[in-house]
């Protein structure tokens, strides 16, 4: 996903839609302040857009943030992001006609830590990390190795179903073919399905006792908007500040629960943890739940009614006495 | 006599009932201590359900058995709520947290909700809290719902005591004792 | 430096066992890939090979994420109220970097201040500190601009170079002369070229650190920009008001303190806080830092104006997990560049 043309096209559209009064910001990526990162860029220059970037790393969902900013936004979103930009749609949290939607076909993102994992080396000590074809050749000490593409993704990559915006404005670039590998994108949470009920719960007891409550994942994630959540209600409190794995647990468990139906599988929430939870393995597993129970898929359809709010008659009911 | 208040916050609550209910029943032997649950000896446990009533069925259905003099087990204790949409998922999670063994969810039925649509909402909720918490590693036993109309006060007992049963032979709450 | 010892590093789990005699002995450790302090195990010395810093800066052992301030009964009589039981128990961190031994010195500033906090100043008086110098370190770190060095000795009792097979070991305090004499014949006399080894190391280590921040002079240079709504609004632009960087920073201090109750018992908790947070001031009047870029701001000015003002040092020690660890790359450096640019201009 390298591709200048693309990158030029999307810069020209960027500044264009800031010139022409069309937008009022312009939500981007542009290179980061360590090597193999990127950052969102939110400007309202025009001649800012000239760092936008795209590239294997631009990994945010920029969607989160078009819930606070004012006014027309020009955004930059891949098959999953725009997906959450639907959501808000359905939600009423943003206006159709407030975005101007610059799609970018995504074949995947390259996840550091599984390249660090595989080259046994951090971030910093890798000199270079080039994606050709299907191949991704990692460079350490001159020292030079090739691995399958398949193997760097993110788990969420792997899984991917969209790769072209569900919604757009402006379409960047051709699409690409995606590297499928739903196995290993369902893994975890298989080996937790074959789990007993007890051994599951030993598990997460274990994953949250390293929860420190900084609320990155709930930060990052474009479902949750809500302006003051329940884990900070005080009156009544339903938990602690404390971080009790209990509660870190709670937290989490109702998190999924509340944003179920809007959640897109971006994988965001367990790329910001700094304690390494797994949280796709809850996250997704929501997805795949409401998907069996109401074959709902969350932003497919802007026209849609949210899953929560909507019913049907014949919902399944198996369950109720 | 107190020495001092140590300006202790009393909070207001703004769920009377609910914290009412929860304060309540922290005199009961197995309640358990900020942080998670206490298990009484196997012999003296008692499942303690504790039960989410729409007030315009399912609690009339409760009263019912009552004054019909129908016996239920005691153990499940009642919080009334407008509707069965009323009820978050967060209340079920809260409650288990604190120590109940199992919480029950009961609703008008479908097409027959007072407010129209509430329990349509409470239905796909409990669906999906329900595979959720169980994937997580909690015995679906322990989150049931129902359909119990204000003229069902028959139905009514047999679901409690239902569910009662299931409760004893599941064992304790101990999900989020500090001692597991 | 005459009298410098050194260890061999195929002795180092044995003078680790012989610590852990008196000490809590404490470790760099990994808990599924993340990197924290943690008890030694008695045989685990393979830190050496892959420990950089860890994510949880040592902070946690003296402030930790939640701490129990008393507890309480309420009979009749009144409330009783009785401390945690602590059994004043000696606390070593092996490992401890340079940034995070200053990162103690800047903490303790702030608690034994005007009023000294027990809690804290109890572990920090029961606990010594041996530092072991970087060889690597990232290049998010920044802590030759803070006027310090990865083989900084400063604030620790006793320092380790690495100089190949061996430590270089030095005792910078009273605590660490003892320690070194509770080592025995592990810790032997280090020769003239060990030394100069040493010296190479530390001068290699230094030229590592690539990040530079001009921080001379900061504190006025910063002043220009506090006004600056716009300026702000488009530093914090894309913060997503998490507590990443506040909760993982060695010198944040921050904590919240709760009640519980269940009815006549309950204890006092304090746990940590964030100033990034939206509730953060919120009060039932009104919140002073409800938009973002008040509460960014805020941080900035904490760490690199307020602090020095009060307490005549910078809250920051250039460990860089900030950097690291912010889930959209948010970089404080290049805000206080931008930030002296500004005040040039």
């Amino acid at each position: 996903m390298n591709d200048r043309e693309t990158e030029q096209g999307l810069r020209g559209q960027a500044k264009a839609l800031l010139e022409e009064g069309k937008v009022n910001y312009i939500i981007g990526y542009e290179p980061g302040s360590l090597k193999f990162t990127t950052t969102p860029l939110i400007t309202k220059d025009k001649d800012s857009v000239d760092r936008l970037v795209i590239s294997p790393f631009i990994v945010n969902n920029l969607s989160e943030y078009l819930t606070e900013l004012k006014g027309r936004i020009g955004i930059v979103a891949k098959g999953c992001d725009s997906r959450s930009i639907v959501s808000l749609i359905q939600d009423n949290q943003v206006k159709r006609e407030d975005v101007v939607i610059l799609g970018v076909p995504c074949s995947g993102i390259i996840d550091l830590s599984k390249v660090e994992g595989l080259v046994g080396k951090d971030r910093d000590e890798i000199d270079d990390i080039v994606w050709e074809d299907s191949k991704v050749t990692i460079t350490v000490a001159g020292d030079r190795k090739e691995f399958h593409i398949g193997e760097v993704l993110f788990d969420n990559c792997l899984g991917c179903e969209f790769s072209i915006p569900q919604e757009y404005d402006i379409l960047l670039g051709e699409s690409s073919s995606l590297v499928v590998d739903k196995a290993t994108s369902r893994e975890k949470i298989e080996t937790l399905e074959a789990m007993s009920q007890e051994q599951r719960w030993n598990f997460w007891e274990k994953e949250f006792s390293r929860c420190i409550r900084c609320y990155a994942c709930r930060n990052v994630c474009p479902a949750c908007f809500c302006e003051r959540c329940f884990v900070e209600e005080s009156e009544p409190q339903w938990m602690a500040p404390v971080p009790r794995w209990q509660d870190n647990l709670m937290f989490q468990v109702i998190r999924n629960i509340h944003v179920a139906g809007r959640c897109t599988d971006c994988g965001e929430c367990e790329r910001a943890c700094p304690m390494n939870i797994p949280l796709r393995s809850l996250t997704k597993e929501m997805c795949d739940i409401v998907d069996d129970l109401y074959h709902f898929k969350a932003g497919m359809d802007k026209e849609a009614a949210p899953l929560m709010t909507h019913y049907e008659t014949t919902d399944p009911e198996d369950f109720i006495k | 006599m107190w020495q001092r208040t140590l300006g202790v916050a009393i909070t207001t609550p703004s769920i009377l009932e609910l914290k009412a209910l929860f304060n309540l029943l922290s005199s009961y032997h197995n309640m358990p201590d900020f942080g998670g649950g206490q298990v009484t000896p196997e012999s003296e446990w008692e499942p303690k359900l504790l039960g989410f009533l729409c007030r315009w069925c399912s609690y009339a259905g409760a009263d019912l058995a009552g004054t019909s003099r129908k016996k239920y087990p005691a153990n499940i204790r009642i919080i009334k709520v407008p509707c069965s949409g009323r009820v978050d998922p967060l209340f079920i999670l809260k409650a288990l947290r604190l120590g109940f063994d199992g919480v029950l969810v009961s609703g008008c039925y479908p097409g027959d909700c007072h407010y129209q649509t509430g329990n349509y909402r409470a239905r796909r909720r409990m669906a999906i809290t329900k595979k959720f918490l169980e994937y997580v590693g909690i015995d679906p036993q322990r989150i049931q719902a129902s359909w119990v109309s204000a003229s069902e006060g028959g139905k009514f007992t047999e679901v409690v005591t239902e569910v009662t049963e299931g409760l004893k032979k599941i064992g304790p709450n101990k999900l989020f004792a500090d001692e597991r | 430096m005459a009298g410098s010892k050194k260890i061999s590093k195929e002795d180092v789990a044995e003078l680790l066992n012989e610590w852990n005699q008196e000490f809590d002995l404490f470790i760099p450790s990994k808990d599924e890939d993340v990197a924290k302090l943690a008890k030694w195990d008695g045989k685990d010395t393979s830190f050496l090979d892959w420990y950089r810093n860890t994510v949880v800066p040592p902070k946690a052992n003296f402030l930790p994420s939640m701490e129990e301030m008393f507890h309480f009964q309420k009979d009749k009589e009144g409330y009783h109220i009785e401390l945690p039981s602590s059994n004043g128990q000696k606390q070593l961190i092996f490992g401890i970097r340079p940034c995070d031994a200053n990162a103690m010195a800047i903490l303790d500033k702030t608690f034994e201040d005007a009023y000294e906090d027990p809690y804290y100043l109890s572990k920090r008086k029961n606990t010594v500190l041996v530092g072991l110098g970087c060889t690597k370190p990232y290049d998010s770190c920044f802590c030759t601009s803070l006027g310090s060095s990865p083989t900084d000795s400063t604030n620790v009792d006793l320092m380790l170079t690495d100089i190949g097979d061996w430590f270089l070991v030095e005792a910078i305090t009273d605590a660490g002369k003892e320690l070194v004499a509770k080592a025995g014949s592990l810790i032997g006399r280090a020769t003239k070229a060990d030394e100069t080894r040493a010296k190479e190391a530390r001068e290699a280590a230094h030229s590592k650190v690539t990040r530079h921040l001009d921080t001379k002079d900061i504190d006025n240079k910063l002043l220009a920009s506090f006004e600056a709504q716009d300026f702000w609004e488009e530093i914090a632009a894309k913060c997503v008001s998490c507590g990443v960087c506040t909760l993982l920073c060695p010198t944040c201090y921050c904590f919240d303190i709760s009640d519980e109750l269940v009815r006549d018992r309950g204890a006092r908790f304090r746990s940590w806080d964030s100033c990034s947070f939206p509730v953060y001031t919120k009060m039932p009047e009104e919140n002073p830092r409800e938009e973002k870029w008040r509460r960014v701001r805020n941080k900035v000015y904490h760490k690199y104006e307020f602090y020095p003002i009060n307490f005549e040092v910078i809250a920051c020690t250039g460990c860089g997990r900030c950097i690291r660890q912010c889930p959209v790359n948010w970089d404080i450096t290049q805000t206080l560049e931008k930030m002296q640019a500004k005040a040039q201009s």
